[in-house]
């Protein structure tokens, strides 16, 4: 099992906001969550990656073996496992290229291989950059700093490139896209993470994502559970027929 | 021993300062009077074969080192240097060295000073004159450990150009600097400060913008850690009208250290289409230490553009998490925003060489956080 979640309880601020999620991921499936606003989605994503604020209150959670909740967040991405932000952070100063050579490298060197020199490094970053339709100029430039929204995510997903993680959790990464780079993005996560050896946890509020990266199970959460639970047929009838069963139940 | 009067905190503009380890300092010998087996010269001394030599000087304890120097057009002696009464600048008039450049004339390549103090105190004086159109760029670094005095006179003529760059790099003890600069009509004074040591500091300076459309900048990144104190006190006088001035200062401190900055535009009357900026930012590394930023403006004038901006805070967590979910450890991902944020200022220094010598040495401090 590549992802292991047993009842997970999280809190923010003394509020319990996850509440027994249960959720199991194998090496080469795409998971799906979805639910309605406040369910937990991107709590969920956040604690998995380790962010400050999150306090957990009950539950484990193993990845490849490990004791996820043990681990620091860089060692969880040394480990594997790759964060998809809904809202990627601007970093003023710190170059693109800079801050992917040092997160790439300081990853290798968490696993014991050898750091990538800087002509390497450039021609990884530049092959995930032209397949997402990011020009290396942009890559130069301050980390997401004047980037629209949509180039924000198309960065998140060079980013997921070349760092190739075993794991990718994806916060509504589809939000804010247009429906051409609704389509490039979706093309890259199948590119990147469609393999028999990794896993994709999606979470979005749309199946408009789900039409170009086929999720294997989809799952509905709410109130901090996961409530249901099914194959991709699960999301077109959400799509017709809403949230209103899943949360009245 | 000659009676030391040092300024009160009382005094406004010392009132962040803390000179108190000076007298035993200006009371203590030097030790040693010799220089260190390694002088760090940006210029290592290669150079193509059409390429002149630059010229560089040495100062030990304030004394002129003629077998490491090479004076080119600068001479050493005395000064005739005025403080106008300043308190630290008028220990150091007197002796020291001074550059004059003609009209259209420019120095052959940049010109390196390197001070050196081995305890006890030292005051020396510089003099920059250059004449119409004439340039020059000095670059200014202070190591070892004592206390190093400086007063420098700095005298522009119409559209004449300086490039300054100082690093106060000492060990221990303390390094003050008063400036005191004329910025004729057209001409333009780039004067870029790095405390990245451990010593103590006084950066202390009054310009004066005194000939139309005259530029000056006074920028820098102080840096401090344990118990070091920076202390910057700039004033920036447009006398003249259409005069720009920028004042970009970026000061982070660690454990129980203080840096401050204070810094003031000054426009007179008739000194229309002032355009000045004043940009203090401050970051705190750990709760016990304090970053006191004062950005004043004083205008007279009514046809004038002065932006002004203060903030103090600690690195920014999302930040912090974005990098750590890409795999940055946390000492990495701390340095790397804690190097951009200073990079604000360096990066305002124009010859690239000088500028990456000086990004290096924030960096090393930095990296001695780790």
């Amino acid at each position: 099992m590549m992802l292991q979640i047993e009842n997970l309880h999280a809190e923010v601020d003394g509020k319990a906001i996850l509440k027994g999620v249960t959720l199991s991921l194998g090496a080469g499936e795409i998971h799906a969550i979805m639910g309605p606003n406040g369910a937990g989605k991107s709590t969920l994503a956040y604690v998995l990656g380790g962010r400050p604020g999150y306090r957990i209150t009950g539950g484990s959670v193993r990845f490849l073996g490990q004791d996820l909740l043990a681990l620091e967040p860089h060692e969880r991405a040394a480990a594997g496992l790759f964060l998809g932000f809904q809202y990627p952070v601007e970093i003023p100063g710190v170059s693109n290229v800079q801050f992917l050579r040092t997160a790439l490298n300081a990853q290798r060197k968490g696993r014991g291989e050898a750091e990538l020199s800087g002509g390497a490094f450039l021609k990884v970053a530049r092959a995930q950059a032209d397949a997402l339709g990011l020009s290396m100029d942009m890559l130069k430039r301050p980390v997401n700093v004047g980037f629209s929204g949509g180039e924000k995510k198309r960065n998140e997903m060079v980013q997921m490139g070349i760092i190739d993680p075993k794991l990718a959790i994806l916060d509504e990464t589809d939000s804010g896209l247009d429906i051409d780079a609704l389509r490039v993005v979706g093309e890259g996560i199948n590119r990147i993470m469609r393999r028999p050896d990794k896993a994709v946890l999606l979470i979005t509020h749309y199946q408009r994502l789900l039409d170009v990266v086929k999720p294997d199970f989809v799952h509905v959460m709410a109130d901090g559970r996961i409530v249901r639970s099914g194959g991709p047929e699960l999301a077109l009838e959400l799509e017709r027929e809403g949230y209103a069963a899943d949360i009245a139940a | 021993m000659t009676m030391l009067a040092l300024p009160s905190t009382r005094e406004e503009a010392w009132r962040w300062s803390d000179l108190s380890g000076l007298p035993a300092l200006a009371g203590a010998p030097h030790r040693a009077r010799r220089r260190p087996a390694a002088l760090p010269w940006l210029d290592a001394g290669v150079r193509g074969k059409d390429e002149p030599e630059a010229s560089r000087l040495l100062f030990v304890d304030g004394v002129f080192q003629p077998e490491d120097s090479n004076p080119g057009p600068l001479t050493i002696g005395s000064v005739g240097s005025s403080a106008h009464g300043h308190p630290l600048g008028k220990l150091a008039e007197g002796q020291g060295w001074s550059l004059t450049l003609g009209p259209d004339h420019a120095t052959p390549g940049r010109i390196e000073i390197i001070h050196v103090a081995t305890g006890g105190a030292n005051h020396l004086s510089g003099r920059i004159v250059l004449a119409d159109d004439a340039q020059a760029s000095i670059v200014e670094t202070f190591i070892g450990d004592g206390w190093a005095n400086r007063l420098t006179e700095i005298e522009l003529g119409k559209s004449a150009r300086l490039m300054r760059a100082v690093r106060l790099a000492q060990t221990s003890g303390f390094t003050s600097l008063r400036d005191q600069a004329n910025i004729g009509e057209g001409a333009s004074l780039d004067n870029i400060m790095l405390g990245a040591g451990q010593a103590g500091s006084r950066i202390d300076a009054a310009l004066t913008l005194g000939g139309d459309g005259a530029f000056a900048e006074m920028s820098g990144a102080l840096l401090a850690r344990g118990e070091q104190r920076h202390d910057a006190n700039v004033v920036v006088r447009h006398a003249e009208p259409g005069g720009t001035s920028r004042q970009v200062w970026r000061a982070v401190t660690d454990d129980a250290a203080m840096a401050s900055v204070a810094a003031r535009v000054e426009v007179a009357r008739h000194a229309q289409q002032t355009d000045g900026e004043q940009s203090l930012r401050g970051l705190l590394m750990k709760r016990g230490a304090t970053i006191n930023l004062k950005p004043e403006l004083e205008i007279f004038a009514d046809d004038v553009k002065c932006a002004h901006g203060a903030t103090v805070g600690e690195l920014d967590r999302s930040a912090l998490f974005y990098l750590a979910s890409r795999g940055v450890p946390p000492v990495e991902a701390r340095s790397l925003l804690t190097h951009a944020f200073i990079a604000d200022a360096l990066s305002r220094i124009g010859e690239e060489p000088v500028r990456d010598a000086f990004i290096a040495d924030a960096d090393a401090w930095l990296g001695a956080a780790a």
